[in-house]
């Protein structure tokens, strides 16, 4: 028995020896407890890293921002991050700017923006009615959010705006880390809130409130997580970030490989150390079936996803500038930014080539094209346009943002 | 306060490291070490640093601090009359962290174990790499060895073994290695 025998391909071998052994071994790994952690918890736990000498250790975190802060201070060397987050550290909007990178998307789809049932109950059940609502007099609807420049805010604000409802002068928003949800749903603190699943899921099977829109209705695959460091370690240890990239690749690969592997992948992260879950919530979203709360079950055309023979995984250059497109939108962004250079910055196009190349997975052109719920299309072209075409925006505004 | 656990090991020079250290404000917990069990007293005084007065290690003294840096790695700074290069290199490998001739003063303490203690945590540090590195190819040969076993035992390609074992592994709630120790325990209870 030999040792090269243990991995898919022996060339994918290559990085891990000689000269391109990681410069750094043991990475610490954050994650939340979340169905989109999926690829770092099978990688760490089924041996996907040993073979590219790694040894990963999982360690989850409570918050968004205590993520950030433990990535940045050094005690975290790589984590499941939200998009738009990347770009809000680089960007210094909330915290001091520290130069960060993108290595690889994580999944598309699994989110969801969620009501009361006390809303419900009160004939809530669609945009129309919740416009309604949200332009009476009387209090003012509270929703939550996971992070002020993260993708939940993002998807929670455009479908809002999509539904006549300005998310920044007709409701307030709270930042509430996504396991805790439920609990505020439950309290009567919050009115609904958006955030991953199995989150969502779980306040409409304890039938605390029902999906009002999911986030993949927003936008069909869209881009949600992604593995994140900061540019200071993709420079000092370039090799450990290939093969770590390498690693959740092949994670990646496994999970959307199969039925059984989505259904044994759902079973791991329920444990209470990794999503802390019921499985009968979990498992149903990892197979695509989705309910509401209002009745309505379905088979989802764009559920949760990690792989998608690397279509899910490339980082596109025209996910990231969308991102900075709604900072400018919502006037986090006083002007607008250099898009394509500071997504081009941020996103480690060659190292991920690299990395997907060595295992045989195709990798796509750096912009893609979409079109979102409301018709509109984005393929990155012209960012400026884009940000400045939207009826409701906050263009003349600068968001001071809470952390 | 750093807690000091002070190993005279010389019988005519008792005190002369303790009044020094006294002075630079440590808490010290002093030992004879003609007689002292090292490592049980590591275990039970739990200090910050072990600091050895000797003035010419012993042979005794040596294994003494081979077995702690093993079994409870701590910095561990020898003070000593002795020149010998061969004696110091001997310290050195058997975990000192600073090896001190002559010379004790106060106002040196304090340097002498910053240096001491900063040492220690790179090669703390190193140490765990080398060990994660040990471990993972020892892992690696474990999960071989149960894939091999499996492929045989089902008739089944090197990717299918890999799959169940995965599978089978994350719906126990178990890692990889976890399932690779229980097929090869299975194989060699079924004697094969």
């Amino acid at each position: 028995m030999t040792d090269h025998q243990a991995t898919p391909r022996p060339d994918a071998l290559a990085w891990a020896a000689g000269s391109d052994a990681p410069e750094k071994n043991v990475l610490d790994l954050g994650f939340m407890a979340l169905a989109d952690s999926a690829p770092l918890i099978v990688a760490a736990t089924q041996g996907f890293a040993q073979p590219y000498g790694l040894t990963l250790n999982l360690r989850r975190q409570a918050s968004w921002a205590g993520l950030r802060d433990k990535l940045l201070s050094g005690q975290l060397d790589a984590a499941q991050m939200l998009y738009g987050q990347i770009y809000g550290i680089h960007l210094g909007l909330g915290s001091p700017a520290t130069a960060m990178a993108i290595l690889m998307g994580l999944n598309q789809n699994g989110q969801s923006i969620n009501l009361s049932s006390a809303l419900r109950g009160a004939g809530v059940t669609t945009g129309e009615a919740l416009r309604q609502r949200t332009h009476q007099s009387g209090a003012r609807l509270t929703f939550a959010h996971t992070f002020p420049t993260g993708t939940h805010a993002m998807w929670l604000y455009y479908w809002l705006a999509s539904q006549g409802i300005h998310p920044l002068r007709d409701v307030h928003s709270v930042v509430v880390p996504p396991a805790q949800m439920v609990a505020h749903l439950r309290a009567g603190r919050i009115d609904g809130f958006c955030a991953g699943d199995p989150w969502g899921a779980h306040a409409v099977d304890e039938n605390l409130g029902f999906t009002i829109a999911t986030s993949q209705s927003i936008w069909p695959d869209h881009p949600e997580k992604v593995l994140g460091v900061t540019r200071e370690f993709v420079e000092e240890c370039p090799n450990s970030a290939r093969a770590l990239t390498m690693a959740l690749l092949e994670a990646s690969r496994f999970i959307d490989e199969s039925v059984e592997n989505r259904r044994s992948t759902a079973q791991l992260l329920s444990a209470a150390e990794f999503v802390n879950a019921p499985v009968s919530t979990l498992e149903p979203r990892f197979l695509g079936h989705y309910q509401d709360g209002l009745g309505h079950a379905w088979l989802d055309a764009h559920p949760l996803r990690f792989f998608a023979d690397g279509a899910v995984n490339m980082p596109y250059l025209s996910d990231g500038i969308w991102f900075l497109t709604q900072f400018r939108r919502w006037g986090f962004l006083r002007d607008d930014p250099q898009y394509h250079e500071l997504a081009s910055q941020v996103h480690q196009l060659e190292l991920y080539r690299e990395a997907a190349s060595a295992l045989g997975i195709a990798v796509p052109q750096p912009m893609r094209r979409s079109i979102l719920e409301d018709g509109k299309v984005w393929d990155g072209s012209d960012p400026v346009a884009y940000a400045h075409s939207f009826a409701l925006h906050a263009l003349a505004e600068r968001q001071s943002l809470a952390l | 306060m750093l807690r000091i656990l002070l190993i005279n090991d010389t019988a005519k020079k008792v005190g002369r490291l303790k009044t020094a250290l006294n002075e630079a404000g440590f808490e010290v917990i002093d030992e004879s070490g003609l007689t002292v069990d090292l490592p049980a007293r590591v275990a039970a005084v739990r200090p910050d640093v072990i600091l050895i007065d000797s003035e010419s290690p012993g042979r005794d003294m040596m294994e003494q601090v081979c077995l702690l840096s093993r079994d409870q790695p701590h910095p561990i700074v020898m003070f000593t009359d002795e020149h010998d290069p061969g004696v110091m290199r001997q310290a050195i490998q058997s975990g000192v962290s600073a090896y001190i001739v002559e010379g004790i003063h106060a106002q040196r303490l304090q340097p002498i174990l910053d240096v001491a203690m900063a040492r220690f945590e790179s090669d703390q540090a190193l140490r765990a790499q080398l060990n994660a590195r040990d471990q993972q190819l020892a892992e690696r040969k474990r999960i071989e060895l149960a894939k091999g076993l499996l492929m045989k035992m089902r008739q089944c390609n090197e990717e299918d073994a890999y799959t169940l074992m995965r599978r089978q592994a994350m719906s126990k709630q178990q890692k990889l290695i976890q399932v690779a120790e229980q097929i090869i325990s299975m194989h060699e209870m079924l004697g094969n």
